[in-house]
């Protein structure tokens, strides 16, 4: 139950082995998000992400904290990086342990749906046109809004 | 800022952080004060928008967050002695 944000390389096998432990509950969903080489409009060759480190930290908590008790999971831990990227490094992973998959899932998508919107993190990309700040997309926002009723 | 005065931390981030050329800074409270009668961050808004047009427009942006002690929060939110109020864009990370 906890959260890191780092500047260097996610290592899943390491975070997977410590999410789990000795005794896996019956149900474990992970989720990894790379930097992808391309947006809807043009190429992108790296990404640079800056943070508010005191405030991601606690948003990162609170969040998993929050999912924990909707989710009654026995463990979770959410990853985010800062800095520079490369295309297809890690960005961002996240793992929940819970009874039954319904809820392992769910907690994974909740983290994710809500860190996006959330987290103080800014992206900036850098392609073939120089470099730019991402702007916000309300699919996201939609995605959040999902989980903010039931 | 001289040591002893009651002030509040500014912090602002991404492109911000950029145009306006600052990342953190001290405010004094008296000067809030003594610019608006609520102490909110509307009266920080209002107050740092006098340091020129481009503080003006970045701050006045309709979608700008504003996180009181890690917290995001309305302009309504009272600032007070120690506070630290951060301005920011929408987030993207994820």
């Amino acid at each position: 139950m906890s959260v890191g944000i780092q500047s260097e390389a996610i290592d899943i096998a390491a975070e997977y082995a410590q999410l789990v432990g000795d005794k896996p509950g019956a149900a474990v969903a992970t989720f990894t998000g790379y930097v992808r080489d391309h947006t809807d409009q043009h190429a992108v060759t790296e990404l640079e992400l800056e943070h508010y480190p005191e405030m991601a930290r606690k948003v990162l908590e609170d969040l998993g904290q929050s999912a924990a008790e909707r989710f009654g999971l026995s463990n979770w831990r959410i990853v985010h990086r800062f800095g520079r990227l490369a295309v297809s490094e890690t960005i961002v992973w996240v793992g929940a342990v819970a009874d039954h998959r319904g809820g392992a899932i769910d907690a994974c998508e909740l983290m994710m749906d809500t860190l996006k919107t959330d987290a103080p993190f800014w992206k900036r990309e850098q392609g073939p046109a120089g470099t730019q700040w991402v702007a916000s997309r309300d699919s996201d926002t939609q995605r959040r809004a999902r989980w903010q009723s039931g | 800022m001289a040591s002893g005065t009651v002030s509040i931390t500014i912090k602002l981030f991404s492109a911000l952080r950029e145009a306006l050329g600052e990342s953190e800074f001290e405010l004094a409270l008296a000067d809030i004060s003594e610019a608006s009668a609520q102490v909110d961050v509307a009266a920080v808004k209002a107050l740092l928008s006098r340091r020129g047009a481009e503080w003006k427009e970045a701050l006045n942006q309709p979608n700008l967050v504003h996180a009181l002690n890690h917290k995001v929060v309305f302009t309504d939110a009272a600032v007070s002695e120690g506070d630290e109020l951060a301005f920011f864009p929408p987030m993207t990370g994820g």
